[in-house]
Parts: structure tokens; sequence; C-alpha cells
């Protein structure tokens, strides 16, 4: 998160509002962020929404449906979370995401598991200063100097299957693979199976994600593997998420297309 | 939540007459079951494929039995699902006729599980991917009555015409004023045996909005030219009263490939917001 350069702002409802600068660090092929990069924007907007909306209870991310759309070049990437329903279980926020503050750039819908908050989070205090802000403010100070995926340590085994290790920067707060990264990951293993099935270069467009279980040894490893085969360019992937011990973390659907 | 119907007697169910057979002993903690989709020509397009509607009809259907069997000795409500159909049998032959759904649950942790459902042909080849995820509840009159392992059982299908007819007709389904709106009348048949909107109706009338829309015409019948090739559904609240009421709008396009956003809901619940969906859809025009 820090690397992106993500900034927020909350109104007085709750809602917020993020901004991604969009860099040749963190995009793709048609100019538009990387999926795994959009996905961080998402997540960690939805994760602010969550708290204000999930209180006094608290949420953490079940699933991420994120579709993108060709609007690139772009120089910054917003996203307008609203919350759809809060019920007793959980939270639906809906995203849509817009290319330089006039284009459409597609949309996310995320679902949250409302549960008893943590001990630990009792007295989180939650930055609400109106205004737009950084959203970690280590990142006056951090800049992206190398393409995304190889600074989250991405690393392509064979076409399908990338693996990553797991470091505390790529970590959430109880130690855990990122719920972002797990987007990143899936990402690179989608494409990597498109390029060699296509022959061409690939972007990831869109994806189903859901979170089964906290990945907390490493290395992570994502598999992807073709959904029937790829026809006019276009490549359906399924793609499963497992922990150094060969547990299942998570399991997604996506779409990549020939670019 | 009311008691559970007799499952015999789900007027869905016995419209897709699709037999469930769980693998294994019925004792595995994650179950895992086969469904046998016959593909009657009622319920196929001209291509003889089925649409994404029934598709995800059938999906919700084996899915949320398996995620229910999971549950034990409670029982789940679907909450989301998404499915994402193989490229290559969107068009002409490839990916028509009788489907298998072979269907495993991933996860059941203490108050959801996630499930997958992969769907293929009966010789083997891919139609879709999907996965669901539902909450785990207490039904007021215990889960449905299942012996285990679940073994496929006759329906007894009513002798009315309306069971041999297009999905369009079976689920009520009427074009609206406008591309991009359709109504669903509820009728006995369409509900669920606790007596809410089944949810495979839900993805029936947003299916048929959404290709409505790309189509530029108010019209439910099926279109092999216009097809829905990837879904996410979230489902808010049930469907009681109705008329039920889906509105489709554009949210961009990327090629042939239309994003759409659907919003499904209870007219005479004072319109309130029962699903929400994102949508791909394909135009072979």
């Amino acid at each position: 998160m820090t690397l992106l350069g993500l900034t927020v702002e909350q109104d007085e409802s709750g809602d917020v509002r993020g901004w991604m600068p969009v860099t040749e660090h963190t995009i793709s092929a048609d100019g538009m962020p990387r999926l795994g990069a959009v996905a961080m924007l998402v997540d960690a907007l939805g994760g602010m929404r969550s708290i204000t909306a999930s209180d006094p209870e608290w949420a953490f991310t079940a699933d991420m449906s994120l579709h993108l759309l060709p609007s690139g070049p772009c120089d910054v990437l917003r996203a307008d979370l609203h919350v759809r329903r809060r019920g007793r279980r959980t939270l639906v926020i809906e995203a849509d995401l817009t290319a330089d503050d006039e284009r459409p750039a597609g949309s996310a819908l995320l679902t949250f598991a409302v549960v008893p908050r943590p001990v630990h989070l009792v007295d989180i205090t939650i930055e609400m200063t109106p205004g737009r802000r950084l959203m970690n403010q280590n990142s006056a100070n951090e800049v992206l100097e190398t393409a995304y995926f190889e600074e989250l340590g991405i690393a392509a085994a064979s076409p399908g299957v990338v693996s990553v290790d797991l470091r505390p920067v790529i970590a959430n707060t109880v130690g855990a693979l990122h719920g972002a990264i797990h987007a990143s990951v899936i990402d690179e293993a989608s494409t990597s199976l498109a390029r060699a099935l296509l022959g061409t270069e690939a972007i990831t467009t869109d994806m189903h994600l859901a979170y089964l279980e906290l990945g907390r040894v490493g290395p992570i490893t994502a598999t992807a593997t073709a959904v029937g085969d790829a026809t006019d360019g276009h490549l359906t992937a399924s793609v499963e998420v497992r922990d150094g011990a060969g547990d299942l973390v998570s399991t997604a659907t996506t779409q990549v297309v020939a670019q | 939540m009311s008691g559970f119907g007799n499952p015999t007697e789900i007027g869905v169910a016995q419209y897709l007459l699709m037999t469930i057979e769980e693998i294994g002993d019925g004792t595995a903690p994650l179950p895992h079951t086969r469904g046998n989709f016959p593909g009657a020509s009622n319920t196929l397009d001209a291509q003889g494929r089925l649409g994404t509607d029934l598709l995800t009809c059938i999906v919700d259907s084996i899915g949320g039995m398996t995620s229910g069997l999971a549950s034990l000795p409670e029982w789940i409500v679907t909450t989301n699902l998404t499915l994402r159909r193989a490229p290559d049998a969107l068009h002409g032959s490839r990916g028509t006729g009788p489907l298998v759904l072979d269907t495993h649950v991933l996860r059941r942790g203490r108050s959801s599980v996630v499930t997958r459902v992969d769907v293929a042909t009966a010789g083997g080849d891919a139609v879709a991917t999907a996965w669901m995820s539902c909450s785990i509840l207490t039904p007021a009159n215990g889960p449905p009555p299942f012996t285990r392992p679940v073994r496929p059982f006759d329906r007894s299908v009513p002798d009315e015409p309306i069971y041999a007819s297009a999905p369009h007709e079976f689920f009520n389904l009427t074009p609206g004023q406008r591309p991009g709106v359709v109504q669903l009348a509820i009728e006995p048949r369409l509900r669920n045996p606790w007596g809410i909107l089944h949810g495979g109706a839900s993805a029936v009338v947003l299916d048929a909005t959404a290709r409505s829309l790309v189509r530029g015409r108010a019209s439910v019948e099926a279109s092999p030219d216009v097809i829905v090739t990837d879904l996410a559904v979230h489902y808010l609240s049930p469907g009681r009263v109705g008329p039920i009421i889906a509105t489709a709008s554009s949210a961009g396009r990327r090629g042939p490939d239309h994003l759409v956003r659907v919003e499904v809901r209870d007219h005479g619940a004072d319109d309130r917001l029962m699903a929400l969906a994102m949508t791909t859809v394909r135009s072979f025009a």
C-alpha cells in the first residue's frame, strides 16, 4: 500500500473516495494499472469504509469481484465506495472506478464478514480528518522504483504458476498474506498462463476472488488452469492460492485478454 | 425463516429436473456432490446451449444444497454467487446438451460456507466454473430432510404445460417499456421451500435484463447471439411480494464485451433492493 501512494478522503456519511497515481511501474499493456494494483486500492478503501459501516463490530474481507475497462492510458485512478447492504453478518460494498476523474474504468463488489471486534482493536483510532490525505504517511518517503509485482517479489515458476515469499511488507496486521496481494499473485498467474497459451502479451481484466484461510506460512503459490480452450484472444482461468503448508487459502476465477 | 417444504416439490427443481448424488458415504466434513442436468429441449436455446440464466439456477441449486449438507444440523442461505463461462463454449456446438456439475465445499467456517461448482458437458468439455458463498443459519423448523449420502430421487412433475415451456415463460418474465428493464411476477412455483423467491429466479431475471440492454430491445427470450459470459450476484434481501423489477445500466465495454450492472428490486415491498449484480455480456451480433 505504501509504495502505491494511495490518497483518500472520507465524507460525513462515512463513504470514502481514494486515488492511486498510475505510473510506468503499475501499468499493463493497455495503459491501465494492473488488476493486482487496483485490488490494493479497492481493498484498502473497502477496509477503511468497513470500519465505520460495521461499528461497533468489526469486518474483514470475505470476497472481491473486480472488473476493469479499457480506459487507459491514465494518470490517476479514482475509486468511490458505497455501502449497499449492512446486515447482521455481512457487509456489501460497491466501488466505482474512474480514470483521470472523467472516464469509467470499471467496478468492484466486496463482501465483508461482520464479526465481534477483536480485543486488540477495541481502542483503535480512526483518522476522520476532513480533506484528502495519504493513506499511509510512509508513502511520502517511499516511492516505487521498479515494476510493482517485481517489488512485491512475485516470481514465475512456470506458465500459470507464481510464488511469493511471505515477508512483513506484504503481510497484514496479523502476519498473513495481505488480501490485495492474493489478487496480485492471481493476476500474475493468470497472465503468465495466458501469455503461454495465447502467444502474446495479455492482461487480466476481471477477477472473482474468495478468501478461505489466512496465509500464514510462506511461500505462497498461485496456480492458474484454463477453463476450456483460450478462444478469440480470451482465456478463462481458475486459480488456486496455497500456502507453504499446501493449504488452500483463496480461490478465484479470472478473465484474461490478449493485447 | 419458516419451515422447509417438501424438497421433491420445488417448482424450479421440477422444471430443471437435475438429479444430484453425493459422492462418498456422506460423512465427509466437506461434502462432494455431482449433478446431472438432462438438458430438456425447452430449457435450451436454438443452438442447444443452456443460457447463463438457467446455468446459474442449477449452480445455485446444487451449490446451495451441498453447502447446506456441510452445515447440518443448521442450513444456509446464499449470499453471493460468481460464475464464468468457458470462452470456447459460448457459441456453436461446443458446450451444448446435457451437463455434469461437480461440486466441492472448499471451506466450512463458523458462519459461512464457500463452495465451488465446475460445469462440463457429458463428454467432459468445460462449460463454466463458479463459486458461491452462503451464510449459515438456524432454520425455524430444522433443516431439509436429507438421508446421507444423498442419492438421486424422482421428482413428480406437475402435468401442466408451463413445466415444458421456455425459461422466460416458466419464470413469468415480461419486458419493460425500454431495453434493460424486465419484470417477473411471482407465482407459487417460483418460490423456494421457505416461501421466498428462488435464488435462481433472481438470476434468470437479471440475465434477461442484461441481455436486453445489450441487444437494445425490450425482450426476454433466449438469445444465442447475446450471452452473459460472467456474473457476480449479491443477494441482499429476499423477494417476497413482487412484481420483481430488474434494471440494467451500462458501465462500459471492451470490444464485444459489455460490462452491465443490474439491480433487482421487489416492487411490492417498497422497491427493496433484492440483488445487485455485475455481468459481462458478449455480443456475437
